[in-house]
């Protein structure tokens, strides 16, 4: 393999760690909800894309179809959201400050969610068609395929969206505060609740997106979510918790020692030596890449 | 303004505050004092709705609000100062400030006289709040609170671990605030020269009951310290 390929498969692996683990980085990150049914809004969203493409081939002309890879990216955040505000309204809301409790009724709900996936679309994987305008590949001996370039223009597009709604807009400010002190943002006139809530959709959404992408490289089953939460949580913490730049930074950290290791020695041994490393850097640092440093914390 | 009557107060399962009655008027300045420990802090949050409170009633301009949210309470036209300031540590000064703009949304602007009561803030607004000292925050806290143009501000021992030099500015902002826009305020406080220079009224407090009050010109200083010390 050469340079050149290596390279943009670490970015390309990066860039969908962060996609993934960007829903993680709100939900764990900035509300430290242990969310271990974080894989299964990857899963939700996987099988929407799934369920839309199913619409469109048997309701629509065929000249529709590659359309229903762009209302799926949509749909699938609306329906990862609405799942997220009510997993959050019912479970997640009686939970907070209790995070050994949430972890535990978390991976109940990404258990019942698996069982409720397998009842409707059975146990056997379905795959999604990529649309012609992302079929095939540009370059010569080094190939970068469509898809791939995709996703990282879906990963770029979403980490801007959320770090613009995050810091440059009053909601985010409000939700950043609900988050830091949420008795303090109440006394301010803030409905945290409400803020919870969304925020808790945005992430669960935001997983939807990363559902929808990768249904395009993998086929989609019940077990979708699992092969990546370890990830998600490695990235998140690696980052450090509560920071978006940590996140960015920890999904490329692991995307790329994960490639570069891949192609020095094996898969398994790469996958091996990279949870070594993101350990081994844990114990030294704690707190992750990107720690939260404040007067008002060091007290 | 403020009319609280018969109120009961619990911190967890403890009761801290029996059978309170207090009134703040229109446009006075009124402090409650007392030793450590005993309501002071429980009554403001009883007012902010941080507390349980099973029984009594806290009028807000003739309206009941013993049973609205925190954010509800805001919204009547209250702001709170706590004790220890609250600001968000990771928000820049900006960002803290503008928070206190959230009941009146949209594109609403901090008052200018909030702004030039404050100067420390206009000159630290990208620092993050956390890294402000302790009477920079303190005077962000009161800036913040004071950003929607509340009827009511109540503050928490504004004087706490603060600077003689700032303290002096905090007392003067809160002269001002209240001669320019005639707004009621509540303070708590143990500093007594302090808060019986800038209230007009005083209630002293011991054990979650009120058991002196009156009007602070003819308060007998040394009986109200006699009342306080152990």
């Amino acid at each position: 393999m050469d340079i050149a390929t290596m390279i943009f498969n670490g970015i390309s692996t990066s860039s969908i760690l962060l996609l993934t683990a960007l829903g993680l980085a709100i939900t764990f990150g900035l509300m430290r909800v242990i969310n271990m049914a974080h894989g299964e809004f990857i899963m939700i969203g996987a099988y929407t894309t799934y369920v839309v493409q199913d619409i469109f081939s048997k309701n629509l002309p065929e000249s529709f179809f590659d359309l229903y890879y762009i209302v799926s990216l949509f749909v699938s955040f609306g329906v990862a959201f609405l799942i997220g505000v009510i997993l959050e309204r019912l479970v997640i809301s009686r939970l907070y400050g209790r995070e050994i409790d949430s972890l535990l009724a978390t991976w109940g709900v990404s258990l019942v969610l698996q069982q409720a996936a397998r009842s409707i679309f059975g146990a056997q994987p379905v795959n999604v068609k990529a649309p012609s305008f992302l079929q095939g590949s540009i370059g010569g001996t080094t190939s970068f395929s469509y898809v791939r370039l995709f996703i990282i223009f879906v990963m770029v597009i979403c980490l801007l969206g959320i770090w613009l709604l995050m810091y440059k807009t009053s909601f985010g400010a409000r939700m950043r505060a609900t988050m830091q002190n949420r008795s303090m943002a109440q006394c301010l006139g803030i409905n945290t609740k409400v803020m919870d809530c969304v925020t808790f959709g945005i992430g669960s959404g935001l997983a939807g997106i990363a559902g929808c992408s990768i249904s395009l490289l993998f086929s989609i089953d019940s077990t979708l979510g699992t092969k990546y939460i370890v990830d998600t949580f490695m990235v998140v913490v690696l980052g450090g918790v509560g920071k978006l730049i940590g996140t960015f930074t920890g999904a490329g950290v692991i995307g790329i020692s994960n490639i570069t290791l891949e192609t020095l020695t094996s898969a398994s041994i790469a996958k091996f030596l990279v949870l070594i490393l993101v350990i081994v850097f844990l114990q030294w640092k704690p707190q992750g890449l990107f720690a939260i440093k404040s007067r008002s914390l060091d007290e | 303004m403020l009319k609280i009557s018969g109120l009961d107060s619990y911190y967890g399962d403890s009761k801290i505050i029996n059978d309170l009655t207090l009134n703040v008027p229109k446009g006075k300045i009124v402090a409650l004092i007392g030793r450590n420990g005993v309501g002071k802090s429980t009554t403001l949050k009883s007012i902010m709705g941080l507390t349980k409170t099973p029984k009594g009633s806290i009028k807000f301009d003739g309206y009941e609000m013993i049973k609205c949210k925190p954010y509800e309470r805001a919204k009547l036209g209250i702001g709170y100062v706590p004790q220890g300031r609250d600001i968000f540590p990771q928000m820049t000064v900006e960002e803290n400030l503008k928070l206190g703009l959230t009941i009146k949304g949209g594109k609403a602007k901090i008052p200018d006289n909030v702004i030039s009561l404050f100067p420390v803030i206009s000159k630290f607004a990208l620092r993050k709040g956390g890294d402000l000292s302790g009477g920079q925050q303190q005077q962000l806290a009161i800036a913040r609170a004071l950003a929607s143009e509340p009827k009511l501000l109540i503050l928490d021992e504004p004087t706490e671990g603060i600077q003689p030099s700032i303290i002096e500015d905090i007392g003067y902002a809160i002269k001002k605030i209240n001669e320019w826009t005639g707004i009621s305020i509540l303070i708590v406080e143990q500093y007594l020269d302090f808060v019986l220079d800038v209230a007009d009224e005083f209630y002293l407090m011991d054990k979650g009951e009120i058991i002196m009050s009156g009007s602070t010109e003819n308060a007998d200083k040394e009986e109200i310290q006699s009342k306080m010390s152990v």
